[in-house]
């Protein structure tokens, strides 16, 4: 009886030392599970469900073909890069879920992150594994103001994406502006941003603030309210599904001046919900497509090749993201998050689509590389760089 | 104001169509067909497969070629209906409540996720649009369109009344509503009963499917969960299981939503409309009409 019992409590604290060293691991940055040898796991967690889904495969498919091609001149450290996907389907819960699995599995750099408000639960998740993020799309400004030393954003943020709006209201003579989005964290930051712009005196002015519930179909109350408050420009700040729905039925409702839309609406989705007449003329504020970069033939030709559909919005941004990671990863010599979140602030000149990059000191662009797109027959062209 | 009246009175016909569904098997039933939203979105897709396989239609011709659509999707989606019914439901049906209940769940799971699979997240766009100018009638600016789909709407929910009220059919739903184990006795076949009952909801539901796909133009497989939810308060508003109730408890909550957005903004509305249906409910939790137990179907 007596012996049994030792041998309990023995096994009790081996499978304490065992837990505590497992943590351990985990606290010191992960992925050491594969030894050093083994492939190093970058993490991405991306709407692969949900409402968002359709974004998921663009910015999936372009981190693997950043992967592939690393890979293809030998790696990084001397290993190869594995890119580890899990669904965050635009939604709280469920990404914190995929941010814990990918910690788990043992990620060093996490390269996802498309809807702020499904972004904005995961910080601390990676953040208490040391494991450095790179956000590719998700901008919501409240990511930046968190302040928090392992969160890098390479898309612009709210702030400058309304900037941009803001510039290109003035520039088109707008006075009454009515501003429009879906009372979600990235949606509502860029909507609230460029109010306060307008407020300021002089130029154009609020003339309704409206928020509207995603997912639905009808949304001709909220454009009864609109249309009511007079405006001569109306700045959409959600996502494309509600985006195309609500050009349409503006249009429907008589409606005939001006129209824009925000990044997250861009897409080619949006203008055949519209319908073509109704899409006709649409401006919207983004950041580089695909479709606008300079001298990036040779890699959509590339990245249609291999996958079979032509890259979408965020596609040349998730390609960056992984390109960046692994460059973090080799001037840091290791894959240890400290190091590398050194690395990543240290970094100079990285030739990325959006230009050279070098990091300010909330870990944002310099400059947010907005511009102004408009729909010409169904797609979105360039129409103002704004510089 | 009468621009409010018919946005609300619009979306309400909606509302009403679906959640015809919902009472109809909860009066027979008192089973909440959770997937009831989704037959919905069922509808909207095979009436773009339809249309697909059917190729172009002349410009003229997109009123009576939709028409067509929708009697082959209403068959379609009844159909789906009956084998929803037949798989998920019957076998559960001397189990406990709850365990239906979270069948329902499932079942709605099950037809998101199916049609994900089978179709794709990105949304579809209906090749046939009902768009068409508005006139301004009364100070509201209604299309020829939005009338066309009202008028369709009312005449499927007045056949649906005339066949639950008038026919041998519908005498025998009523009759297993008041009492199964009863009606059974008296020779009616209880299974046939739901399975036809089972029919008519989802047809409707698919007929409201194909009519938003039309009008809207934008379909997804997750669009079924948030008009299934309205149309489930729709339901309650009117008195559960009451047909005529649910008809008007859909134009009203319509009509809330409408006024609730031009009173207090967009962000409010929800807010509005289920508030008042917290308080409507307190004062009469039976719903509108809810008071005539005994004519459930």
């Amino acid at each position: 009886m007596g012996e049994s019992r030792l041998a309990t409590i023995w096994s009790l604290a081996a499978a304490v030392t065992i837990l505590t060293a497992g943590c351990g691991q985990g606290l010191l940055g992960g992925g050491q599970e594969g030894g050093d040898q083994g492939p190093i796991a970058l993490g991405m967690l991306v709407p692969q469900s949900g409402s968002e889904a359709a974004v998921g495969p663009y910015m999936r498919n372009a981190a693997q073909f950043a992967v592939d091609e690393i890979n293809g001149k030998g790696g990084v450290l001397g290993r190869k890069l594995e890119l580890k996907v899990a669904d965050d389907a635009c939604d709280a819960q469920t990404a914190v879920a995929g941010a814990g699995k990918l910690v788990t599995e043992g990620v060093v750099v996490s390269v996802g992150g498309y809807c702020s408000g499904a972004t904005l639960p995961t910080l601390p998740v990676f953040g208490k594994a040391g494991i450095p993020m790179i956000i590719p799309a998700a901008n919501s400004q409240e990511l930046v103001d968190q302040h928090l030393g392992h969160v890098f954003l390479i898309n612009g943020t709210g702030t400058q994406q309304a900037a941009a709006a803001m510039a290109w209201i003035t520039k088109q003579g707008a006075t009454k502006v009515a501003l429009m989005h879906d009372n979600t964290s990235y949606s509502k930051d860029i909507a609230v941003r460029t109010k306060k712009l307008l407020d300021e005196p002089g130029g154009p002015e609020t003339a309704i603030l409206e928020a509207v519930t995603p997912k639905e179909s009808d949304y001709s109350a909220n454009i009864t309210n609109v249309l009511g408050a007079k405006p001569d420009f109306v700045y959409w700040t959600g996502y494309f599904q509600e985006g195309g729905l609500i050009t349409r039925q503006l249009r429907q409702a008589g409606y005939k001046d001006a129209i824009m839309v925000g990044d997250g609406s861009v897409s080619g989705k949006l203008a055949e919900i519209a319908g073509p007449e109704a899409a006709e003329g649409v401006y919207a504020t983004m950041t580089q497509t695909p479709e606008t970069l300079q001298g990036a033939g040779n890699w959509i030709e590339a990245y249609t090749k291999k996958f079979g559909s032509p890259p979408g919005p965020y596609s040349n941004q998730s390609y960056d993201a992984v390109r960046l990671a692994a460059e973090a990863l080799k001037n840091a010599g290791s894959t240890d998050g400290t190091k590398v979140i050194a690395a990543l602030e240290a970094i100079n000149g990285f030739p990325m689509f959006s230009g050279p990059l070098k990091f300010t000191a909330d870990h944002t662009l310099s400059a947010g590389g907005f511009q102004i797109l408009v729909i010409r027959s169904g797609r979105f062209v360039l129409q103002d760089a704004l510089k | 104001m009468s621009q409010l009246i018919w946005n609300g009175l619009f979306v309400g016909s909606f509302y009403a169509l679906v959640a015809l569904g919902y009472t109809m098997v909860y009066g027979v039933m008192k089973l909440l067909n959770f997937a009831h939203g989704d037959l919905y979105m069922l509808g909207a897709f095979t009436g773009f497969a339809v249309l697909g396989a059917a190729g172009g239609v002349p410009p003229g011709m997109a009123l009576p070629a939709l028409l067509g659509v929708l009697v082959v999707t209403m068959a379609v989606t009844g159909l789906a209906g009956v084998a929803l019914e037949r798989v998920a439901y019957r076998p559960l049906r001397a189990a406990p409540r709850l365990s239906l209940l979270i069948t329902a769940v499932g079942a709605s799971f099950a037809l998101e996720y199916g049609m994900r699979a089978v179709a794709g997240a990105e949304p579809r766009v209906y090749p046939v649009r009902l768009g068409g100018s508005a006139a301004e009638v009364l100070g509201a600016r209604i299309t020829v369109q939005q009338i066309a789909l009202v008028v369709v709407a009312v005449l499927l929910m007045t056949g649906l009344n005339l066949l639950v009220t008038r026919t041998r059919e519908g005498r025998a739903m009523r009759a297993i509503a008041l009492d199964p184990r009863t009606s059974a006795l008296m020779g009616i076949n209880v299974d046939a009963v739901i399975s036809r009952t089972f029919f008519l909801g989802s047809a409707l539901a698919g007929a409201a499917g194909v009519m938003a796909g039309a009008y809207y133009g934008k379909i997804d497989f997750l669009m079924g969960f948030l008009i299934g939810l309205k149309a489930f308060t729709a339901a309650v508003i009117g008195g559960i299981g009451n047909i005529p109730g649910t008809m008007l408890g859909g134009l009203l909550l319509g009509l809330l939503e409408s006024f609730g957005t031009w009173w207090l903004g967009g962000q409010w509305r929800d807010v509005f409309a289920f508030g008042v249906l917290i308080l409507f409910l307190t004062v009469r939790p039976t719903g509108l009409l809810g008071e005539r137990v005994t004519e459930r179907v």
